[in-house]
């Protein structure tokens, strides 16, 4: 298998809402694990398998190491869907900390309220 | 109860609830078909596109409809503007030898 990451750029891109190269390629790893997701446990139960000729094992080993990085799901990070980035995204609301203060702020959220006491 | 009897209820109990039954406790790996796909989940995180503009242009146009997509005339005035002031896209090479002569005349 080629390690081209080209092979993964969609024809056409359909994310709406914030998008920079970043967000388009972290959904294109998204889109390639969600594809290989059911080789790679195939070939990881082969692996764990001991009833499995150890010859097997081995090649299934090597053609798991041989996927492309993009099929591993280690390699996608969640990211702000507002903003595009990738640090203290709130997983609730897929949204950074900055990003869920301005729409919580504005109302946008609902049920979220500035806390005081 | 006996050793085989308790074997047989363990047997039984994996054939109803489809389990793996493994006595001797071999690493089948199991545990990996056990997990669940990770993939939709993830494969969902950013908001979709369901239509674009295109898709509108292209249902309204058999119907003999005018559409205007500004941001899209904005892109082609601003490729005009920029082939005017010579700062346009190189043309494409089709060919390798016209690649090379490109790069020599640097």
């Amino acid at each position: 298998m080629s390690k081209v990451a080209s092979l993964f750029h969609p024809k056409r891109l359909n994310l709406s809402g914030f998008t920079n190269i970043r967000v388009i390629r972290d959904n294109n790893k998204r889109m390639a694990v969600e594809q290989n997701e059911p080789e790679r446990q195939a070939l990881r139960y082969m692996i764990r398998n001991t009833s499995l000729p150890g010859r097997v094992r081995a090649q299934a080993q090597l053609q798991l190491s041989q996927m492309h990085a993009y099929t591993r799901p280690t390699q996608v990070k969640n990211r702000c869907v507002a903003s595009g980035h990738a640090r203290s995204v709130i997983r609730d609301f897929r949204l950074n900390r900055y990003q869920f203060r301005m729409q919580a702020l504005a109302g946008h959220l609902p049920g979220v309220k500035k806390a005081s006491w | 109860m006996s050793q085989t009897r308790l074997l047989d209820l363990v047997k039984t109990q994996c054939r109803i609830f489809s389990l793996n039954f493994n006595p001797q406790r071999l690493r089948l790996g199991n545990k990996v078909l056990r997990q669940r796909l990770r993939g939709p989940a993830l494969a969902s995180w950013y908001p979709k596109q369901v239509v674009s503009f295109q898709d509108l242009q292209n249902t309204y146009k058999p119907l003999g409809l005018t559409t205007f997509d500004e941001a899209e005339d904005d892109r082609e005035e601003a490729i005009q503007i920029a082939k005017l002031r010579g700062k346009g896209r190189p043309k494409k090479k089709r060919t390798a030898a016209e690649s090379r002569s490109a790069k020599k005349k640097k």
